[in-house]
């Protein structure tokens, strides 16, 4: 399938996945060291801590209610969740990389083409984003009258206007591959 | 959820299907939440649990109206499965044991 973004759209969401990018890798639990590629290989480094910060609590949220079963759920399910969310960031990355120009006459416009595995990579990107941006601006359920009643020149207006535009693009895209589904 | 969508979604009902079974202990609850799509909520439910779409649109709504549902049940290394990958999609899952 292919979309059709505008140029300024194509540059605002390379850099929303380059921050996103860096959002799931950089808390990543001290790194084994480099140097040494057999710690590298099994991973020895510390057991990732719960996240203090809301938007990383909510991208990796507590499996169980209790305490310390969430905690070890961490300890085996984080890394790997961190390394699935940065390597679907990095393939939307990619598919930004090399868009084609759009049909003539549409100079500001570019084609993205993207195959099911790179869809998916979507999807999941494009969520893991408004979950950031929705979790830091605390959107709530039946909010819309009060995003809609702030100031154009209010920052956070324009931060949930890029994220109402993310779910447009979402929507979009799962209308898509739902087609066919039965 | 939030919702983009433009038209009210016709949700075909069909008879409550029981989830829960006896032999399975755990069960994987989805939690409902501001952020994520009632149709990518959906696309969700059909491509990981394999949910015709029916089921898949009863489970959403659920999540949606009720706050939560019990998407699937299982052993626990199953929900714990189901869980990560719930986390991977960015839904909001927890497991129990079945009844708690």
């Amino acid at each position: 399938m292919s979309a059709t973004f505008h140029t300024v759209e194509v540059e605002l969401l390379r850099s929303l996945v380059g921050q996103l990018l860096e959002l799931v890798q950089d808390a990543q639990p001290s790194a084994p060291d480099a140097d040494d590629p057999l710690a590298a290989a099994l991973a020895l480094g510390d057991d990732p801590d719960r996240p203090t910060d809301p938007v990383l609590l909510r991208l990796f949220p507590d499996a169980y209610a209790d305490e310390e079963q969430a905690a070890e759920f961490r300890r085996y399910t984080e890394r790997g969740l961190r390394e699935a969310k940065s390597g679907a960031a990095a393939v939307v990355l990619a598919s930004l990389a090399t868009p084609e120009p759009g049909r003539k006459g549409a100079p500001d416009k570019l084609q993205v083409r993207l195959d099911g595995e790179q869809a998916t990579a979507w999807l999941r990107t494009l969520t893991d984003l408004r979950l950031a941006l929705g979790t830091r601006l605390g959107v709530e359920e039946g909010d819309e009258g009060y995003w809609d009643s702030l100031d154009d020149d209010d920052p956070r207006a324009y931060v949930h206007h890029v994220y109402e535009w993310l779910g447009f693009v979402q929507e979009t895209l799962v209308r898509a591959l739902s087609a066919g589904l039965r | 959820m939030g919702a983009v969508s433009t038209a009210p979604v016709e949700i075909e009902r069909p008879e409550a299907e029981e989830v829960v079974r006896q032999d399975t202990p755990w069960v994987t609850v989805v939690w409902n939440d501001p952020v994520n799509l009632m149709s990518y909520v959906t696309f969700v439910f059909m491509t990981h649990f394999g949910y015709a779409k029916p089921k898949a649109e009863k489970l959403m709504m659920d999540v949606h109206h009720k706050g939560r549902a019990v998407v699937s049940s299982g052993s626990r290394e199953e929900m714990e499965r189901d869980v990560e990958a719930m986390h991977g999609y960015g839904l909001w899952a927890t497991l129990q044991k079945s009844g708690d």
